[in-house]
C-alpha cells in the first residue's frame, strides 16, 4: 500500500502543474487586474503603470508564470496586494479557522447523521423512518444562507445563547482556557448550521444502503443462523453499509476546506471561502491563485484518502 | 467626525464592490432576515415616531436627519462601547494611515490615530488640531507647529521629524501603498526624490523638533482642502525598517501606534478590535475606558442594533432604513454623502502618447441636443423616491450639496419633460422613422448604454432609463457589465471601448472642490472625453490664486456648474444620503466634518446599551 501511496503522490506533481498553469491562464483572462479598483483622480495613471511593472502586471503570461512558479516551488506565494502582506502569512491566519469549523462541522455530520440514518433505515416506513426523511427532504430543500440567518436569529439574537459573529471574544488572551473555550463557542452555531443542512445526504446515503443491505442474502444467512437482530445490524448491515460513507469522506473533508462562503459571511467568521471570493472580485491574483491550488491540492489528498479508508474497510478492495 | 480621509476621489463603486461582493445571495438574505427578524419593529412603527420623521408618503428627506446625537441624561465617568463595522468581509488590517487603502482599515484607524491638522464644515484646514499653520505670501510655503503635548501612545513626542519621515516613505521608490498622488508630485523637490535623483525632498525642512516646512510647487486654494499630508509616521519606530516591508510589519498590523484618544489593546485579525482609553491623549483625557470594535455583517446589522450588540455602527445600508425607522433604542444621524451618481456620454477617446483627453466631432453622441432631450427624458425625482424611497434625489448639477459652499442650489439642472424632449430632437433633425429616431442624415441610431450589475436595483433602474429613452423614441440598447470590465471599457486605462455611447456610473467626490481630476483635459478620469477651451479655462482658474477669495472661487464653479448644465457631457442624476444609527445610551456623537465634536468626548448615560421594544 505505501507504494500506492507513494505513486499516488508523484502523479499528483503534474496534475497540479497543469492546474497550476490553467488557474493561471484563467486568472489572467479576466478582465482587469488589482489596480484597476484604483480609480482615483489624484493618482498618476504613471505611477499606477509604474506599480503595474513593478508588479510584472504588464508581462506575458508565460513569463508572470515562470517567475511565480519559481518562488512557488520555495514556498513563496508572494504578496497579497489587498491585504499587502504574503500570501502564505495570510492563509495561514485563515485556514485555521476553516479547518476548526470543518472539523466540528464534519464531527456534528456525522453525529447526526450516524443514529438517524440507522434509524431510518432500520425501521423504514415507519413515522420515525417517515420524520427523518421529511427532514431530509427539508434540508435539500432549505437554502444554506436562509438556514443560516434563522438559525443566528433563533440562538444568536432571540434566544441570546450563542455569540452572534467573529471567531473569538474580542480581548481574549491567546493561549488561555478562556481562549480556546470561547473559539469553541463562537464555532458552535456555525458549524451546527452548516452540519444540520450537510448532513441530510449522509442520512438519505446511510438510509437507502441499509435497506438494501438488509435484503442481501448474507443477511439471510445470518439471520438463518441464528444470529440476535442487534447483531445483525451492528455487525452485518452497518458496517456494510458505512462503506460509501467512508469513500465519501475524503470528498467531505475537500469540500470543507474550500470553505462555506455563506456561513462564513453570515457569521461574519474569517475564514477561507471569504477570503477566495474577495480575492477575485478584486483582483488579487497572488491569492487567488494559491487558494486555487490549495484547493486542488486537498481535492487530489481527498480523494488518495478516501482511496485508502475504502481499503483499509473493505477488504475485497486491494489498491495495487 | 467620520471622515474617509487619504483620497480626494474614491470611487464608490469601489466601496461598493465590498458590500455587494455576495451579489445576490447576501441581497437575499439581507432580506430574509429583515423580514424574519423584526416583526416587533414593523409590526409598532408608532412606538418611536419620534426617532425619526416618517412622513405618511413612506418618503424621507435627508433634511430631518441630524449630524450630531441629541444627548439623553448625564454623562457616566468611565464605561465601554461597542462599534460595528459593517462589512461582508473582515477588515485588511493595514492599520497605518500612511498605508492603508481600504475604508474598513480607516475605520478602524480613526480611535487610536489621527491627523495633525483638523478641518471645517467647509472641509478648510482649522487651527484648532494636533498641529497649526501659517502660509507664506506667495501661497507655496507652510510652516507647521505639532503641540508640544501631542505624544505618540508609546511615550515619545510627535516630531517634525516624524512628518518629514512620512513624506520620505510615501515618496520612495518601494512603497507600497496608494498615497503617492499629485499632492505629493507637488511638492518641491519630490519628483527628484521618488526617481532617486536626490537624497532628500528639497522643499521639505524640518525647522525644531516640532516645527516643519513645506514648499509646494504650485499655490492653489486646493492646498488648504486636503492638500497637505497630515499623518506622521513614527521614526523612532519604522526608521530602521526596509521600507517594502513596513506595510506588513507587525508594528502595523498586530501592534499599531498612533496619537488618537485610544490605543490599541489586542487585535484579532480581520474581526475585532479592543481600545483602551490613551489617558495622555493631547485633547485630553477620553471620557470612555474601553471601546470594542468588532466586524458585522450588513445582513445582520439591524439585529445586532436592536438587541444592543452594537452601540454605533460606520455605515447602515440605506435600503433597510424604511423597514427599520422605527427602531426604538437608536437615534438616526444623517448626512448628505459626497457622492453623486450620473450618465456619461462617451464624446472621444483618450490619447495615450500625449496623456489628453480627443474629442472626436463625429462621435455618435456629438450632439449637445441629443444629450439634453436623453437628460429631459428621465424623472430622476421617481427614481429617488420610487427605488431609494427618497433617500436618493434628484441631482441637479456636478458639485454635489455635501459641498454647501459651492454647490449652487439655484441652479436646477434641466428638467424631466419629454414633450420638451421630443420636439428638442425634432427640431435638431433626429426624425421618427417607425417606433424609433434616427439621425439627422437618415441613419439608422442604435446608442449603447453600459452600466454595473451589482444589488437588487441596478438593473431595474438602468432598465427604467432604457425605457425613459425609448419613449422619446431613442433605441438603447443596455448591457449590464461587471465593475472590473466596466470600467476597463469606459477606459480607466486609457483604451476605451468604441462600442460604449453611454454609461452610468458614481464618483465619490473629495473633500476639495476641484473637479479638475474629472472633467479636465489631461485627466484620463475624464470618461466622457469631454475637452472645450471654456472649460479648461474654468477649471484652471478654480484653482488660480485669485481664488483664493471664497467669493470669486464660488463664482467660477458656479458658472462652471451652469457651463456643464448647458454643455452636457454628462448629467448627474441622484445625490445621496448617509445614515447612521446610534444607541440612545451614547453621548456627544456626530458624523460629518467640522461639527467640533471628538472621540474623547464619546460617553454613554447608562452601563448597558438600550435594547428595542418589541
Amino acid at each position: 500500500m505505501w507504494k500506492t501511496i507513494v505513486r499516488r503522490i508523484f502523479i499528483m506533481i503534474p496534475q497540479l502543474f497543469l492546474l497550476s498553469i490553467l488557474v493561471f491562464l484563467l486568472a489572467k483572462a479576466m478582465p482587469g487586474d488589482a489596480l484597476t479598483g484604483l480609480v482615483d483622480p489624484s493618482l498618476d495613471p504613471a505611477a499606477l503603470e509604474a506599480q503595474r511593472e513593478r508588479l510584472g502586471l504588464n508581462d506575458p503570461w508565460h513569463v508572470q508564470y515562470w517567475n511565480w512558479m519559481i518562488h512557488a516551488l520555495q514556498g513563496d506565494f508572494g504578496q497579497s496586494f489587498r491585504f499587502k502582506m504574503p500570501v502564505s502569512e495570510l492563509i495561514g491566519q485563515r485556514i485555521f479557522n476553516t479547518i476548526w469549523l470543518s472539523v466540528a462541522t464534519l464531527i456534528l455530520t456525522y453525529l447526526i447523521a450516524i443514529p438517524l440514518g440507522i434509524t431510518s433505515g432500520r425501521y423504514n416506513d415507519t413515522w420515525a423512518d417517515r420524520l427523518i426523511t421529511g427532514y431530509t427532504y427539508l434540508g435539500f430543500a432549505a437554502p444554506l444562507f436562509i438556514f443560516g440567518l434563522v438559525m443566528l436569529w433563533l440562538f444568536g439574537f432571540h434566544f441570546d445563547w450563542f455569540p452572534t459573529g467573529g471567531s473569538v471574544k474580542p480581548g481574549v488572551e491567546p493561549g488561555t482556557a478562556a481562549y480556546v473555550f470561547s473559539k469553541i463557542y463562537h464555532l458552535l452555531l456555525p458549524a451546527l448550521s452548516m452540519a444540520l443542512i450537510t448532513t441530510v445526504t449522509t442520512v438519505q446515503l446511510l438510509r437507502s444502503e441499509i435497506i438494501d443491505t438488509k435484503q442481501r442474502d448474507f443477511i439471510l444467512t445470518a439471520r438463518a443462523k441464528g444470529a440476535s437482530e442487534s447483531r445483525v445490524y451492528n455487525r452485518h448491515i452497518l458496517r456494510n453499509s458505512l462503506l460509501p460513507i467512508a469513500a465519501f469522506f475524503g470528498y467531505e473533508i475537500t469540500g470543507l476546506i474550500g470553505g462555506t462562503v455563506f456561513i462564513e459571511s453570515i457569521f461574519s467568521y474569517p475564514g477561507m471561502g471569504q477570503l477566495f471570493l474577495s480575492s477575485i472580485s478584486l483582483r488579487d491574483f497572488s491569492v487567488v491563485t494559491a487558494l486555487v491550488l490549495l484547493y486542488g491540492l486537498a481535492s487530489i489528498l481527498g480523494a488518495l484518502i478516501s482511496d485508502l479508508i475504502l481499503s483499509i474497510v473493505d477488504p475485497r478492495i486491494r489498491i495495487k | 467626525m467620520r471622515k474617509v480621509m487619504g483620497s480626494r476621489y474614491v470611487f464608490v463603486s469601489l466601496m461598493l464592490v465590498l458590500a455587494l461582493m455576495l451579489g445576490a445571495c447576501t441581497s437575499n438574505g439581507g432580506n430574509g432576515a429583515a423580514e424574519s427578524a423584526s416583526p416587533g419593529a414593523s409590526a409598532e412603527p408608532t412606538a418611536s415616531a419620534s426617532a425619526a420623521p416618517a412622513e405618511d408618503d413612506g418618503l424621507y428627506s435627508i433634511e430631518d436627519f441630524n449630524k450630531v446625537k441629541i444627548n439623553e441624561g448625564t454623562a457616566l465617568k468611565g464605561g465601554s462601547v461597542t462599534y460595528g463595522l459593517v462589512s461582508d468581509t473582515p477588515f485588511e488590517g493595514t492599520l497605518n494611515f500612511n498605508f492603508y487603502s481600504s475604508n474598513p482599515d480607516a475605520m478602524v484607524l480613526q480611535w487610536f490615530d489621527e491627523g495633525l491638522l483638523t478641518w471645517d464644515a467647509n472641509y478648510v484646514y482649522t487651527n484648532d488640531g494636533a498641529a497649526t499653520y501659517e502660509v507664506s505670501e506667495d501661497g507655496r510655503t507652510f510652516t507647521f507647529t505639532i503641540r508640544d503635548n501631542v505624544n505618540w501612545q508609546d511615550g515619545q513626542p510627535v516630531t517634525a521629524e516624524d512628518w518629514l519621515f512620512a513624506h520620505e516613505i510615501i515618496g520612495h521608490k518601494d512603497y507600497d501603498g496608494p498615497r503617492y498622488d499629485s499632492n505629493f508630485t507637488n511638492i518641491e523637490g519630490m519628483q527628484e526624490y521618488h526617481d532617486g535623483k536626490a537624497k532628500t525632498i528639497s522643499g521639505i525642512k524640518v525647522l525644531g523638533d516640532k516645527q516643519l516646512q513645506i514648499t509646494y510647487i504650485q499655490s492653489t486654494p486646493s492646498l488648504l482642502t486636503g492638500g497637505v499630508w497630515t499623518y506622521p509616521l513614527a521614526k523612532h519606530i519604522f526608521g530602521d525598517m526596509d521600507v517594502a516591508k513596513i506595510s506588513s510589519s507587525k508594528e502595523v498590523r498586530e501592534k499599531p501606534i498612533g496619537f488618537g484618544p485610544f490605543k490599541v489593546k489586542s487585535i484579532v485579525p480581520g474581526e475585532s478590535v479592543v481600545f483602551e482609553k490613551n489617558a495622555d491623549y493631547w485633547r485630553g483625557e477620553p471620557a470612555l475606558d474601553e471601546v470594542m470594535l468588532k466586524v458585522i455583517n450588513p445582513t445582520t446589522v439591524v439585529q445586532q442594533l436592536e438587541s444592543g450588540g452594537v452601540d454605533l455602527v460606520d455605515s447602515f445600508p440605506v435600503d433597510q432604513y424604511p423597514d427599520n425607522a422605527g427602531m426604538s433604542n437608536v437615534e438616526f444621524l444623517g448626512m448628505i454623502d459626497r457622492a453623486y451618481t450620473y450618465i456619461g456620454f462617451k464624446l472621444g477617446t483618450w490619447d495615450k502618447e500625449a496623456k489628453v483627453v480627443k474629442p472626436n466631432d463625429k462621435a455618435k453622441m456629438g450632439d449637445v441636443n441629443l444629450r439634453k432631450a436623453m437628460w429631459q427624458a428621465v424623472d430622476n425625482d421617481a427614481v429617488g423616491k420610487k427605488f431609494y424611497h427618497g433617500l436618493r434625489w434628484n441631482a441637479t448639477t456636478l458639485i454635489p450639496p455635501s459641498h454647501p459652499e459651492f454647490h449652487d442650489s439655484t441652479n436646477k439642472g434641466v428638467t424631466y419633460d419629454p414633450e420638451a424632449a421630443k420636439k428638442l430632437l425634432d427640431d435638431a433633425g433626429y426624425k421618427l422613422n417607425g417606433e424609433f429616431r434616427t439621425n439627422p442624415d437618415g441613419s439608422e441610431l442604435v446608442i449603447n448604454f453600459i452600466s454595473m450589475t451589482g444589488g437588487d436595483i441596478a438593473e431595474p433602474l438602468a432598465r427604467y432609463y432604457v425605457q425613459s429613452w425609448a419613449a422619446i423614441g431613442l433605441n438603447v440598447n443596455l448591457e449590464m457589465v461587471e465593475f472590473n470590465s466596466f470600467y476597463d471599457r469606459v477606459g480607466s486605462n486609457g483604451d476605451d471601448d468604441p462600442a460604449v455611447d453611454v454609461y452610468q456610473a458614481a464618483w465619490q467626490v473629495g473633500i476639495d472642490v476641484d473637479p479638475a481630476g474629472l472633467y479636465g483635459k489631461d485627466a484620463i478620469y475624464n470618461f466622457p472625453r469631454f475637452e472645450t477651451e471654456e472649460n479648461s479655462r474654468l477649471l484652471a482658474e478654480g484653482v488660480s490664486e485669485k481664488a483664493f477669495d471664497v467669493s470669486v472661487r464660488q463664482g467660477i464653479y458656479k458658472e462652471w456648474q451652469q457651463y456643464m448644465v448647458d454643455q452636457v457631457p454628462v448629467f448627474p442624476t441622484l445625490y445621496r444620503s448617509e445614515l447612521v444609527p446610534v444607541n440612545k445610551r451614547i453621548m456627544n456623537y456626530a458624523i460629518g466634518d467640522g461639527t467640533g465634536i471628538y472621540l474623547h468626548q464619546l460617553a454613554v448615560s447608562q452601563d448597558k446599551p438600550f435594547v428595542a421594544e418589541k
